[in-house]
């Protein structure tokens, strides 16, 4: 890793990773806010039971809301979250590789005594970094809105830290594959067209197997199979196992578009 | 210092690189000419590793340029044909960032080139002008005294004084035994600076030369005119290449031939001259044709 390159890289990146961690934050931070008076609604519960049952599945509610863990998990990491990530992972991988490449700015880079894959890992590191910062941050948010903003309500800490894990993990296997089609392309445009097209598949996927249990088998081509973040939040599911796996699965991609990147025809 | 030999590298049937082989010697400026697209680019590209050949091999200083990429950056400054650098930053943060990449800490060289090149290193990259850019990355290729530099059309851009600014500069590095290969366009700028030159066309060299042999070669046409009908047909009775322009207007090639054109002139009266400035292309196809004819 090449740290000037690096920290430029962070400082560029600044503004908009910025504006994504505010957008998370605040908004972890107002749903908190308003869940006692969601909480105390006589009948919600009632009214969620009514929706079909894939629905509720879709919108994260399949038994109503039972509690904060529930609420959180299921309002914001199953949807605004998720989406803020996919939106974040998506552009940052694009920006980082393919489109150096694309306006010839790699030129540069290559043009000092940095290997291809030293600046590979660097860029690598710039979008995994900014990862973790949007979870971490909201992490802390979440954690402190509970604690503070409203009281009589209990989150459940440790398995919250759990759940913005696996979070993350997840998040990094698809900047894992988002990386590598960066890494091999030399359009910024086509980067990110198939990256947002597979991606865009699997939360479709995703959706559509939650909607009935005829179409239940499609999630089993989706990343998002693993991302289930109320039974996460509930503990029932084996999170160490699948954060393992996730882990392997994010080193393996990354290691993989290094070694192709290192490879390639770059036309700079 | 740097060699290519036998470099190929197939896009299609006809574009790419075929089979090309130069060397160029510590302490040598060697200019590399040919039209757009002929390959230029694509052979300096091979020798930065930026691509892999399909056979053959390039080195500098004796290390292959695709496997030792990053080591051969250490005695070597780029300066790549298009100019863009990262976003967000000003002058000054991309040099020192290169220099940080490099880590080079010697700021004196740098400085020195930012007072000759006159550049305001303060201002947003994205608000330079093409030619400020230039500098840019002019002075990033030069600012870490490397022996080897490779320059894609460095002039290009630039206004006519700082031209000559830079013309100065490569022949300074070439006094200091720098190795120095340049492309371009223009056949003057190689002309004044280079000892050799290699013309490349449809990924071919077609002339690899010492700069002599080229000059000879290359074709100027002047536009004469004279006072009288009879200086006309003085000039066009004589051996020289000629073709009637107008009314005692009259252009004559020249190509090695400088004396007689001047003696032949002497004996005239000339109202008016002028060269016609030749475009390379012109000059090129000029060169290819006597070399079919030739064969």
């Amino acid at each position: 890793m090449s740290l000037p390159l690096y920290l430029t890289m962070m400082k560029s990146h600044g503004k908009m990773l910025g504006g994504f961690i505010y957008g998370a934050a605040a908004y972890i931070v107002l749903i908190i806010w308003i869940y006692p008076s969601i909480a105390d609604m006589k009948g919600f519960n009632e009214m969620i039971a009514a929706l079909p049952k894939g629905m509720r599945k879709l919108i994260g509610m399949e038994n109503g809301i039972n509690s904060l863990s529930d609420y959180i998990a299921g309002e914001f990491y199953g949807m605004l979250f998720l989406i803020i990530l996919m939106v974040y992972v998506i552009l940052t991988s694009t920006r980082v590789m393919a489109r150096l490449v694309d306006q010839g700015s790699m030129a540069y880079l290559l043009a000092t005594p940095n290997s291809r894959v030293k600046v590979a890992i660097t860029q690598a590191a710039v979008l995994l970094t900014g990862l973790a910062l949007i979870v971490g941050f909201t992490t802390l948010s979440g954690i402190a809105a509970s604690e503070w903003l409203i009281d009589g309500y209990q989150l459940d800490v440790a398995s919250f830290i759990t759940l913005n894990l696996l979070t993350f993990l997840v998040f990094a296997s698809i900047a894992g594959y988002c990386f590598f089609i960066s890494s091999v392309n030399n359009d910024e445009k086509k980067a990110l067209g198939i990256s947002s097209g597979i991606t865009l598949l699997f939360y479709m996927l995703n959706m559509a197997g939650k909607l009935s249990e005829k179409t239940e088998w499609m999630l089993n081509f989706s990343i998002f199979k693993w991302y289930d973040p109320v039974k996460v939040i509930n503990n029932e599911t084996e999170a160490l196992w699948i954060g393992c796996a996730l882990g392997i699965l994010t080193f393996f991609l990354f290691m993989l578009s290094v070694v192709v990147f290192k490879k390639r025809n770059l036309p700079l | 210092m740097i060699q290519v030999k036998g470099l190929s590298k197939r896009f299609t049937k006809e574009k790419g690189l075929f089979d090309l082989n130069f060397e160029v010697k510590r302490g040598e400026v060697f200019g590399y000419i040919g039209p757009n697209g002929a390959g230029k680019s694509t052979t300096i590209r091979h020798l930065m590793g930026f691509m892999k050949p399909d056979s053959g091999y390039s080195s500098i200083d004796g290390m292959d340029c695709w496997k030792n990429a990053a080591r051969i950056q250490e005695k070597t400054g780029y300066l790549p044909g298009e100019i863009v650098f990262l976003e967000g930053m000003t002058g000054l943060g991309f040099l020192s960032l290169v220099q940080k990449m490099r880590k080079q800490e010697s700021i004196k060289r740098r400085d020195e080139l930012i007072e000759r090149f006159q550049l305001d290193i303060n201002s947003p990259i994205r608000k330079m002008s093409k030619g400020m850019k230039q500098k840019v990355g002019i002075i990033a290729a030069f600012m870490h005294a490397p022996q080897v530099l490779i320059l894609d059309e460095p002039t290009s851009g630039l206004d006519p004084l700082m031209q000559r600014v830079f013309i100065d500069l490569i022949l300074e590095e070439k006094q200091n035994n720098k190795t120095i290969l340049m492309s371009s366009h223009s056949f003057q700028e190689i002309e004044r600076t280079c000892d050799s030159a290699g013309i490349i066309k449809d990924g071919k060299l077609v002339a690899l030369e010492d700069m002599h042999l080229l000059r000879r070669v290359q074709r100027r046409i002047f536009e004469v005119k004279v006072k009288s009908e009879d200086d006309m047909n003085h000039i066009l009775q004589s051996s020289l290449v000629t073709e009637v322009k107008g009314d005692r207007t009259i252009h004559v090639t020249v190509q090695g031939n400088d004396q007689e054109f001047v003696q032949l002139l002497s004996r005239c009266e000339v109202q008016h001259i002028d060269t016609r400035p030749q475009d390379l292309e012109d000059i090129f196809m000029h060169y290819y044709d006597r070399r079919e004819v030739e064969r």
